[in-house]
C-alpha cells in the first residue's frame, strides 16, 4: 500500500506538485501578511519622521543581544495579545451565529481568491500515461478565472454586512451598510477597468492574460486609463484610506469592527491585509506583466536582436535570468547593510544607555545581510552561463526537465511576489499621504468620474481592438 | 465683523485631483526615504536609553546641598517653606549640636504633587542648600505618599553627576565639626 503509493509519486512529481500547491499557494500568501503588517507600521513611521515600533524584542542570553528583527517581533506580541485576551460575547447581539460568522467570512474568502492568480507560467510535461499536459500556475484553472474572483472577492462583503447587524450597534449598522454601498459602486468600477485588458486579450483567464503581457506588452502600457481606474476602485475594493469610510475611525469607532474584539478582530484584520495582498496581486497580474520581467522587448537576442523576455526566453536564457534577479536581490541586500550600518553609527555617537547591546545587534544584521548579499553576488556569477536546452520535444512544444522547471517556477513566483510588495507598499504609502474622502464625495468619485472614464476607456478600447482584428 | 476667508480658486488641474495626489506622495516619500536613510533626521528620542539634553537651570526635582561630612547644609531658617506659594515644604527644626550653627532640619520634606516648581525656594535660600538641578524630569509614584519625598531622598545624589566646574562647590564648608573637611578642601584634594 505505502510502496505504491509511493511509487505513483515517483512516477508523476508534477501532478504530486500541482496537489501540493493548493494549499502552499494560500500559505505562502498568508506569509506576506506580517511583512505587509510591519511594512504599514514602519512605512507610516517613517513618513511621519519617527522610527516606529521598534521595542519588542526577544533576549539571546549567551550573546546578551535583545533581536528586534525590525518590528518583527510585535506580529508575534499582537498574535499572542489577541489569542489570550478575554472573548467579549455581546448579550445584545442580534443573533450569536450570525455575530460570530461575520468574520470568518471575508478571510474564508480572501484565501480562496489565490487561487486563481497564476504564480508561474504554465508547466508543460509528459503524464505517465505519455500523454502531453500542463502544470498550470494557478490551483483553480478555469477560463472564467477572473469573473470567478471577482464573484468570490465579492462575497467578502456579506460577512461584513452579517457581522455589522448582527452586532446590533449602530456604528457597525452604519459601516456595514457603507460597506455594501461602496462595493456595488466601486465594482462596476472594477470590471469595466479590467475589461479594457479582456478585450485585448481575449480571454478571462489569468495565466493567458499573463501569458500575453509577457509575449506584447504590460497591462499598464496597453491600457493606462483602465490601470489608474482599476487601482483606485481597487483601493476602495479593499476599503483603504482614501476610501476608509467603512471602518472611519474618526465617525463611526471602528466601523463594521466595533464590536469585535480578541480573535474576531484578527480575523477581520487578517482579512483586510489579505485583501491588500490578493488586490496587489490582482494588480500586478492584470497590468504588471504578473511573472514577467520586462515590459518591452529588449535587445538581449542573438546579434542584439529585439527579444520578447516571455516564458520561452525566460526557461532558454535561465540562467541570465536568475543572475539578474540574485544581483538585483544582492543589491537590495547590501543596501539594507549599508542602512542598518549608519543606523549603528548613528546609534553608538547618541551616547544610549544600550548603545553597545543594540551595537552588538546591528552587526548580526549587517553579518546576516551582508552575508546574503555576498551569497547572492557568487551565485549570481555561478549561474550566470547557465543556458538550459529542452530536453525533449513532445508534439512540437518543448520539455525541459524537472530542474528548468522548478528554477522558473521559483524565478518567476519571486518576479510576482517583488511586484506584489511593491503594490502594497502603494497601498501603505497613499494610505499616509491621502485623508479620507467623505461619504457623498465617495459615491460622487465612483458613479460619476471613475464610471464615466471606464465606459470611455472600454469604448476606445473595443474600436481600436476591432481596428487592428 | 466677521473676517471673510475665501475659498483658494482651484485650477483645472487642482480639480483633477490625481496630479495633486501625486505631488503628496512625492512628499510622503521624500519623508520616507529621509527616514530611511538618515537616523539623525528623526526628531525623536528613544527615550529612556537616549535622555534629553535638559539645559541646567531647568527646574526639575529638588536635592540638599551636602557639606563635605555628609550632613545636610540646611539650616531650617524656614525662609524656603515661607516662599513657598503651594506651600509644599515641611520642615522640623532642632538644635544643631554644632556651636557655630544653630538649628539643623529634622525632617525636610516635599510634597512634589503639591509642587509647582516655580524655584523660589531655590532662590529664598540664604545658605544654597535647596537646588533644583538634578534633570529628574520624570518622577513616578505608586501611591500619594510616594510623591512626599524626605531629607535622605533629597540628600540621595551623587556629585559626579554634576559638573566640577560649578559656581559653588558641591560640599560647602560650615561649622566647626566640619573643620577637618574645610582642610581637605583647602589642600584642594576634593571639590
Amino acid at each position: 500500500m505505502f510502496e505504491s503509493i509511493l511509487n505513483w509519486i515517483m512516477a508523476n512529481p508534477y501532478e504530486v506538485a500541482a496537489l501540493l500547491l493548493v494549499p502552499a499557494i494560500p500559505l505562502l500568501f498568508f506569509n506576506i501578511l506580517p511583512l505587509l503588517v510591519v511594512m504599514e507600521r514602519r512605512g507610516a513611521a517613517f513618513i511621519q519622521d519617527r522610527p516606529g515600533p521598534n521595542r519588542a524584542g526577544i533576549w539571546i542570553p549567551i550573546l546578551n543581544i535583545r533581536l528586534r528583527a525590525f518590528g518583527m517581533i510585535y506580529n508575534a506580541c499582537d498574535f499572542v495579545k489577541l489569542a489570550v485576551k478575554e472573548r467579549f460575547d455581546p448579550k445584545f447581539a442580534t443573533s450569536f451565529g450570525y455575530y460570530a460568522a461575520g468574520p470568518f467570512i471575508p478571510l474564508l474568502v480572501a484565501l480562496i481568491l489565490p487561487a486563481f492568480i497564476p504564480m508561474f507560467a504554465p508547466i508543460w510535461y509528459q503524464s505517465s500515461s505519455g500523454s502531453l499536459a500542463a502544470l498550470a500556475g494557478t490551483t483553480i484553472s478555469t477560463h472564467s478565472g477572473l469573473l470567478a474572483l471577482f464573484a468570490f472577492s465579492s462575497l467578502s462583503i456579506y460577512g461584513l454586512v452579517l457581522g455589522s447587524w448582527a452586532s446590533n450597534s449602530k456604528f457597525a449598522l452604519l459601516g456595514g451598510m457603507r460597506a455594501s454601498a461602496m462595493m456595488i459602486s466601486y465594482e462596476v468600477s472594477i470590471g469595466l477597468a479590467a475589461a479594457g485588458m479582456f478585450l485585448i486579450v481575449g480571454s478571462f483567464d489569468l495565466a493567458k492574460i499573463a501569458a500575453w503581457q509577457g509575449e506584447h506588452t504590460w497591462g499598464m502600457v496597453a491600457q493606462p486609463v483602465g490601470f489608474v481606474l482599476f487601482t483606485v476602485a481597487m483601493f476602495a475594493e479593499c476599503n483603504r484610506t482614501p476610501f476608509d469610510v467603512v471602518e472611519g475611525d474618526s465617525e463611526l469607532v471602528a466601523g463594521f469592527h466595533t464590536e469585535y474584539g480578541a480573535m474576531r478582530f484578527m480575523l477581520v484584520m487578517s482579512a483586510e491585509y489579505y485583501h491588500v495582498i490578493v488586490a496587489s496581486a490582482l494588480i500586478s497580474t492584470l497590468f504588471l506583466g504578473s511573472y514577467h520581467l520586462s515590459p518591452i522587448p529588449l535587445p538581449l537576442g542573438h546579434d542584439g536582436a529585439m527579444v520578447d523576455l516571455d516564458d520561452r526566453w525566460m526557461r532558454a536564457n535561465l540562467g541570465g535570468v536568475c543572475a539578474f534577479m540574485l544581483a538585483v536581490g544582492a543589491i537590495g541586500a547590501a543596501a539594507f547593510a549599508w542602512l542598518i550600518h549608519g543606523r549603528r553609527v548613528h546609534y553608538n555617537r547618541s551616547g544610549a544607555s544600550d548603545a553597545a547591546m543594540r551595537s552588538k545587534e546591528y552587526l548580526l544584521y549587517i553579518g546576516a545581510i551582508g552575508g546574503a548579499a555576498v551569497a547572492m553576488a557568487i551565485g549570481a556569477f555561478l549561474v550566470a552561463g547557465w543556458r538550459p536546452q529542452p530536453a525533449t520535444l513532445v508534439g512540437g512544444v518543448p520539455l525541459w526537465g524537472g530542474l528548468v522547471d522548478v528554477v522558473t517556477a521559483v524565478a518567476q513566483f519571486h518576479v510576482l511576489v517583488g511586484k506584489i510588495l511593491l503594490v502594497s507598499w502603494l497601498f501603505v504609502w497613499v494610505r499616509w499621504t491621502v485623508p479620507r474622502f467623505r461619504y457623498d464625495q465617495i459615491m460622487a468619485l465612483g458613479w460619476k468620474v471613475l464610471l464615466n472614464i471606464a465606459l470611455i476607456n472600454l469604448l476606445i478600447t473595443a474600436i481600436i481592438v476591432k481596428l487592428v482584428h | 465683523m466677521a473676517k471673510v476667508i475665501p475659498r483658494p480658486d482651484l485650477g483645472v488641474w487642482e480639480r483633477l485631483y490625481i496630479g495633486e495626489i501625486f505631488k503628496g506622495l512625492m512628499t510622503t516619500f521624500g519623508h520616507a526615504a529621509k527616514s530611511l536613510t538618515n537616523p539623525a533626521h528623526f526628531p525623536t528620542l528613544l527615550y529612556p536609553e537616549q535622555q534629553p539634553d535638559i539645559p541646567r537651570d531647568h527646574r526639575s526635582r529638588h536635592r540638599l546641598m551636602k557639606r563635605a561630612d555628609g550632613s545636610p547644609r540646611c539650616v531650617a531658617c524656614y525662609m524656603c517653606s515661607t516662599a513657598c506659594p503651594a506651600r509644599c515644604i515641611n520642615i522640623v527644626a532642632e538644635e544643631s549640636p554644632d556651636k557655630h550653627i544653630e538649628k539643623r532640619p529634622v525632617r525636610f520634606e516635599i510634597d512634589l504633587l503639591l509642587c509647582v516648581f516655580c524655584g523660589y525656594c531655590v532662590e529664598a535660600c540664604p545658605c544654597d542648600a535647596i537646588r533644583m538641578d538634578t534633570k529628574l524630569a520624570v518622577l513616578v509614584g505608586g501611591d500619594r505618599a510616594g510623591f512626599v519625598i524626605d531629607k535622605k531622598g533629597l540628600m540621595d545624589w551623587e556629585p559626579k553627576d554634576y559638573p566640577a566646574s560649578d559656581t559653588q562647590s558641591q560640599k560647602a564648608p560650615g561649622g566647626s565639626l566640619n573643620a577637618k573637611a574645610l582642610e581637605e578642601l583647602k589642600s584642594g584634594s576634593d571639590h
